[in-house]
Parts: C-alpha cells; sequence; structure tokens
C-alpha cells in the first residue's frame, strides 16, 4: 500500500488496451491531500493526459474509473463513484458519477482508479482482482442488455457494463453498475470505442480507516440527522425524486412540450404521488444509504429501478405524454439498452418539435407514444436512418436540420427536466456548467428557487455566488464518494417544515443579498477552517476516514480546485466560452407574456458568475485563481518514479483464475 | 337554503400519502374554515398543523393573498402540499 492515508487502496492502476498491459500510475499522498478521489482526481489525472482537442472515440480517450475515500466505509450513502472521459456528447470533459457496487468493489480489489487508454482488437472485459487484471473475451456478452451481461458475469463481483448502445456508440450511451447508471455524458459509447463491454472488480481488500472511533461516532450522529430530516427522513424515502414534480409544477418549472412551457396540464397522471399510490413496490437504496430513495416497480412480471423525476418530467410533460405506465416501461428499456434517460428524451422532444414545424419527419409526434420503443430500441442498435441519427443527440440534429434556437442543450448535453425561465440561477448553471446541460454540475440553484426554498425565482442577486458555491460543494462531497442528497441537511429542518413561519419567509426574503458574503467566503474558503457537522459532516467524514484534515472551507476549496481544473481541461479540448450559453428559447423569448423577467437574463448572471469564480471577463481564468488553487505548475504525474510513492506493491502476482466465470 | 361553496381541495405530496386520497370538495368559506374541516373529515392533521402546508389557491400561494384568511368561492382549486427537494 502506498499511502498513509486511510481508507485508500493506495494504488492506481495504467491500463492499456492496445497492448493489453498494465502497470501502477504513482499518484501520491501529495495528489490524495490535494484532490482526494472521485471526479476531482480523475479532473488531475485527466490533466496529464489531455494536451489538446481529442477524438472522444479515438484510442486516445482515457476512461478513468476513480473510487472516492468513503466508498466502502459505512458513512451514509457513500457509495458513489465516478467515471470520467471525454464526452462524445459535448467534446469536452465529463464525468458521472454512479450508486453501485463497483466502486467500492474496485477498491476491495486493491486499486483506488483506473485508467483505461488504447483499444482492444477484440471484445473484452477487463477482471481486476488483488492479484492483478485480467483481459477477458466478452464475445458471449456481445448485443446483451445490461441486466443480462451482469447476470452472465460473476456473481460477487462489482459490475461496470455498457449494453447495446455503448457497442453501438450512441454518443448519450450510459454505463450501469447494479441498476444504477453512470448516465450523462456518454461514456458508455466512449467503452464501446475501446471494444470494452465492462469491468468487473472483486477483492477482500478492506482499507483501514484513520479513526475508527471517532468516524462511527460522527456516522451515528449523520444518520440520524439524514433520517430525521424532512427531506432525506420523509419525503424522498416516500416519494422518491418523483415527489418533486408536482412542486415543479406549481413553480412552473415542469419542462413542458420542449421547454415551450413550465407546466402541464396532465401533470396529475404523471406526478411521484401516483407513482407511489400506484406503481411502487418497495424502496431501494444504494449501498449504506439509509435514505432509499430509489423505487422499485414492476415491468413485465419482473422488478425494477422506477423513474427518477428527469425521465418523468422529460419523457412525460416535455412529450406531451400523460402515461405513466409508459414511462416506467421506458425507463426500464433505456437501462437495459444503456442509454441516458435524460439525454435520450431531450433528443426525442428536439426531434418532435423538428417534426412539428415541417423541418424533418422522424417519426415522432408531440403527445404520441406508440412508436417511442421501437425508436428507442432504433437508437440503441442505430437502426435505420431516424435511429442512427438520433443516437447522435440534439445538437448534432440541430447542426444538420437547423432549429438552434430550440434545441434544448447546453455545450451539447440535453437539458435535465427543470425549466429555467422560472429560475434563472438554475438556468446560469446549466449554461457554465463544465460537462453541459446538467443540473447537479450547474450547481442545483432550483433547490433554492422553489424546490426547497423559495428565493424569487427570477433576481439576478446572489446567484452567481450561490451557484459557485453549491458547484464547489456538490463536486466535493462527490469526490468524497457521499450521494449528493446528503447535503439536503445543509438547510436546517424548519426551512422546510414549516414554509409559512415568518423566520422561514424572512429567510427566503434576504436569501439572495447574502450573495456578497458568500462570493468573499468562496474566494477565501481556505480561510473557513470549521466544521459544523450538523450542516456539512462530509469533511468531518473525510477526516476520520482518511486522516486528510477537511474542514468546511477546505471542501469548498477542492470542489473549486476540481471545477478550475475541468475548466482548465476543457480550454485544452478546445473550449469556446462562447458556448457557456443556453438557446434562445430560454433568453429570448418570456415563458409568461406577462412576465417580464420569465427569461434566463444570462448575459448579467453569467458576467457575475465569471467574476464570483475568479474568471477573466473572457471565461478564462485568472493566473492568481489557479494559485489559490494549487493549480499553477502542475507535475505530469506519469513521469513520476514508482520509488516516490514510499513502501508499495510493485508488481501483482500472477492473476488467479476464478472458480466460476 | 344556504348556498354551497363548494371548493376542490387536492393534495400533494406526503400530505397526500397522509390524507390516503387525491381530492376532496368541500363547502368552506375561507382557508382557516377548510382546515377546520379537514381535520373533521380525516382528523390527520390539525388546523394547526396544516398551517405548515404550502396551500396553493387557484395557482397563488396563499401566502402571497390573506393568508390563513383568505376567501374562497365556489369552484375555487385548492392545493395543499409540503415543500420538497432532490432531483
Amino acid at each position: 500500500m502506498a499511502t498513509k492515508y486511510g481508507a485508500y487502496a493506495g494504488k492506481v492502476m495504467y491500463v492499456d488496451l492496445t497492448t493489453k498491459t498494465y502497470k501502477e500510475y504513482p499518484v501520491n499522498d501529495k495528489d490524495r491531500k490535494l484532490f482526494v478521489g472521485g471526479k476531482v482526481l480523475a479532473a488531475r489525472i485527466m490533466h496529464d493526459l489531455i494536451k489538446g482537442p481529442v477524438d472522444p472515440f479515438s484510442p486516445e480517450n482515457p476512461i478513468i474509473i476513480t473510487s472516492c475515500p468513503l466508498n466502502g466505509t459505512p458513512c451514509p450513502s457513500s457509495a458513489r463513484f465516478n467515471v470520467s472521459a471525454i464526452s462524445p456528447l459535448t467534446n469536452l470533459l465529463t464525468s458521472s458519477n454512479c450508486g453501485g457496487s463497483f466502486g467500492t468493489q474496485l477498491k476491495r480489489a486493491g486499486l483506488d482508479a483506473l485508467i483505461i487508454v488504447g483499444k482492444s482488437e477484440d471484445f473484452i472485459y477487463l477482471d481486476v482482482s488483488e492479484d492483478g487484471i485480467e483481459f477477458k473475451d466478452a464475445e458471449f456478452l456481445r448485443g446483451k442488455h445490461t441486466g443480462e451481461t451482469q447476470e452472465l458475469l460473476p456473481k460477487k463481483a462489482g459490475k461496470f457494463v455498457i449494453g447495446p448502445a455503448g457497442e453501438n456508440l450512441v454518443k448519450y450511451a450510459c454505463v450501469v453498475s447494479d441498476e444504477r447508471a453512470a448516465g450523462r455524458g456518454g461514456v458508455g459509447a466512449v467503452f464501446g470505442s475501446k471494444n470494452l463491454k465492462a469491468v468487473i472488480a472483486d477483492g477482500k481488500n478492506m482499507a483501514p480507516r484513520y479513526n475508527q472511533d471517532k468516524l462511527t461516532k460522527l456516522i451515528r450522529k449523520w444518520v440520524k440527522d439524514l433520517t430525521s430530516h424532512p427531506l432525506t427522513g420523509d419525503q424522498l424515502p416516500k416519494l422518491g425524486t418523483a415527489g418533486l414534480l408536482s412542486t415543479m409544477q406549481q413553480k412552473k418549472l415542469l419542462a413542458t412540450k420542449n421547454f415551450k412551457q413550465g407546466q402541464f396540464e396532465h401533470y396529475r397522471d404523471i406526478c411521484g404521488e401516483e407513482l407511489a399510490e400506484k406503481y411502487l413496490i418497495k424502496n431501494k437504496g444504494c449501498r449504506a444509504c439509509p435514505i432509499q430513495c430509489g423505487r422499485v416497480v414492476e415491468v413485465n412480471g419482473k422488478e425494477v429501478k422506477g423513474p427518477e423525476v428527469e425521465i418523468m418530467g422529460l419523457m412525460g410533460a416535455n412529450i406531451l405524454n400523460n402515461d405513466l405506465q409508459k414511462i416506467i416501461q421506458w425507463n426500464y428499456e433505456l437501462d437495459e439498452l444503456g442509454m441516458d434517460t435524460i439525454s435520450t428524451a431531450g433528443t426525442v422532444a428536439f426531434a418532435m418539435e423538428l417534426n412539428e414545424k415541417g423541418i424533418w419527419d422522424s417519426g415522432l409526434n408531440f403527445g404520441k407514444v406508440d412508436n417511442i420503443s421501437q425508436i428507442l430500441d432504433d437508437i440503441a442498435h442505430r437502426r435505420g436512418e431516424v435511429g442512427d441519427q438520433l443516437a447522435n443527440g440534439s445538437k448534432w440534429l440541430s447542426e444538420k436540420y437547423g432549429g438552434k434556437d430550440f434545441c434544448m442543450n447546453a455545450k451539447g448535453m440535453e437539458l435535465s427536466a427543470y425549466e429555467p425561465r422560472a429560475a434563472v440561477g438554475q438556468g446560469l448553471g446549466y449554461a457554465v456548467s463544465n460537462r453541459g446541460g446538467c443540473h447537479l454540475n450547474g450547481g442545483y440553484l432550483v433547490v433554492l428557487e422553489g424546490l426547497g426554498l423559495s428565493i424569487d425565482q427570477y433576481t439576478t442577486a446572489g446567484k452567481a455566488a450561490f451557484t459557485v458555491m453549491f458547484q464547489d460543494i456538490m463536486e466535493s462531497v462527490s469526490a468524497g464518494g457521499n450521494c449528493l442528497f446528503t447535503t439536503y441537511a445543509f438547510f436546517p429542518p424548519f426551512l422546510l417544515s414549516k414554509p409559512n413561519w415568518w423566520l422561514t419567509r424572512i429567510v427566503n426574503k434576504v436569501f439572495p443579498y447574502f450573495g456578497p458574503i458568500i462570493k468573499i467566503a468562496n474566494k477565501h474558503s481556505k480561510l473557513l477552517k470549521v466544521n459544523i457537522a450538523s450542516m456539512l459532516p462530509q469533511p468531518l467524514g473525510i477526516t476520520h476516514a482518511t486522516g486528510i484534515k477537511m474542514t468546511m472551507g477546505g471542501m469548498m476549496a477542492l470542489g473549486a480546485r476540481g471545477y478550475n481544473l475541468e475548466r482548465l481541461i476543457n480550454f485544452r479540448l478546445g473550449l469556446d466560452p462562447a458556448t457557456d450559453t443556453l438557446p434562445k428559447r430560454l433568453t429570448e423569448v418570456l415563458q409568461d407574456r406577462d412576465n417580464k423577467r420569465s427569461k434566463v437574463p444570462l448575459d448579467k448572471l453569467r458576467a457575475k458568475y465569471y467574476s464570483a469564480r475568479g474568471w477573466k471577463k473572457d471565461g478564462t481564468i485568472k493566473k492568481r485563481t489557479l494559485r489559490y488553487y494549487n493549480l499553477l505548475n502542475l507535475d505530469d504525474i506519469s513521469t513520476r518514479s514508482l520509488e516516490e510513492q514510499g513502501e508499495r506493491n510493485i508488481i501483482p502476482p500472477k492473476p488467479k483464475k476464478r472458480k466460476k466465470d | 337554503m344556504k348556498k354551497e361553496n363548494l371548493v376542490t381541495v387536492e393534495f400533494f405530496g406526503l400530505y397526500r400519502l397522509a390524507y390516503k386520497r387525491a381530492s376532496v370538495e368541500l363547502d368552506a368559506k375561507n382557508i382557516k374554515d377548510l382546515f377546520n374541516q379537514l381535520y373533521e373529515l380525516d382528523q390527520v392533521y390539525t388546523p394547526k398543523e396544516l398551517k405548515n402546508s404550502i396551500v396553493i389557491l387557484n395557482g397563488t400561494n396563499i401566502m402571497e393573498l390573506k393568508k390563513f384568511r383568505t376567501k374562497l368561492n365556489a369552484g375555487d382549486n385548492v392545493l395543499i402540499m409540503n415543500a420538497a427537494s432532490g432531483g
């Protein structure tokens, strides 16, 4: 083990599929301290590997799978691991987070991260264990759905697999572990381009924790806080994320008819309450999760994962469909085919509008649902002209057929289900997000703008500074390995359980005016050397598990380090800051003709955001910002000698044969 | 004969699960009266507890109107829901 820190396996492996060889990648404790894990550590490694634009389907595109220090610990909701690559959808860096068992198993197999480059000549899967990495024939898995693929692989292992969509290079193909998906950005297609069907990992390595007693004590309080909080203890377990939909409707946040409107008259038929009453069999969560937000429903006589709010909105209101049974069916089919539900739905809605306008007849029409299952299957197999073209995503279609003003994407990635003209901070987040039109990477400000708190949805005050803070916190929480839902304890419970109380109303009124203070806090985050376990327990979790001293300010700095580093890599990939933007439908067309504020004032918000980030007016990063976050003059990890790591296992013994394969 | 002031009350979020129904029609003159009637009907939440719900009258939050004294008219649509989050 090459680390003094707890909870890490202490080894990162670099795998070349072309030569079918692997070697240790000399990540050291300084890297662990600064970049921790998950998407931030992946960005650090990506910084070594990406020197200029990369074709996402070329052998040079690295797939970096990173576990996180809290994976495998009993910390609540700590199963989240990350996969990063250059996205075929955006041609920029993408990172996608998943709650399946693979992350924990990767660590048990003795690795913190796996870097995969090159392209295999034959169709293979990787088998990672404490004994090493084996390159195994995957012909027997070719064309198989994600569920069947996982069933055919060894039972005990953690699996990370693609379906037909990844094999056929659908640009928004996902990678699936258990029934959870690393959905966004099309990493599944990058797997496919490398002839890589799956990675499995299995082992018994249990990395010791730095201070188990303190960690146990913290976890007891943490679980208690989560299970007693109105969101994580009540709303999410009972209704899942789907419970948001009816609130989105009331707040005009429910993307409807390809984001033409923010409300859907038939929302009652597709809301989370309907799902809970008529379809829910039981709850299910990721490993070590007390929230259990996952839904289990029945499709074709089988118990499967139920839909999340994004697909319920985007395959419901956004395509004028009020048949919830169909949404449940499509959700299952998309998981099995291995396609991101959000990008698929956004592409379908755009094609519907192109058809409605007489621009391109794909056979897709708003409100018509009978042919959708067939079209999803056609997309996954790139079958026929329609399937093949839809597989390239909405931006590609807009470049071919026109309609950029109503092609609802940011940087090539389709937007999530939140209509940002009624939540302008969320609109800013979509526009500036490193990975494109993602609600979470964008900062999820909609949580302040109607979903949870109820600050002024249309004001620009404070929105930029809060976007920066939320992006950074979510970035760092992801790096640690917790689910983002654990951050909801950040809000004192009374703000949600007593929305009409005078204090709650005052908080909602004054919240935006804290923007300047938040801006200062963001810029000097390293000075915030405090921990308040009831607000943000994650830094204490990292401290007790690893021994890396982490504070709330340290988490903000870690997040900012990751966010700036990702931006830096995106510049190397050819990012044009002019693409920090949104389709004109959202910035120029009013959602509500009687409300002149009901569009995203993006120019104003973006300028404030750049300033709050410590970036120049042209969107590039100031040198002093890079210096503050220790991002100046980063060395190339690959050029270090392994001896710099100290004690370690140098070469793994010859792989043992599995008993059951 | 007293003229009926029938309003439709719809439940969303955790309130719908607690009331075990999607909607109910009530003859109420204002929100406070409506809360009292709901308690008489189902005894799920007391009127005081219901003051912690988000109440939307014909698309407008009652906190922007006359709060719990907001008058109701025949045919009004009242939604009762909780603050929600987490997508």
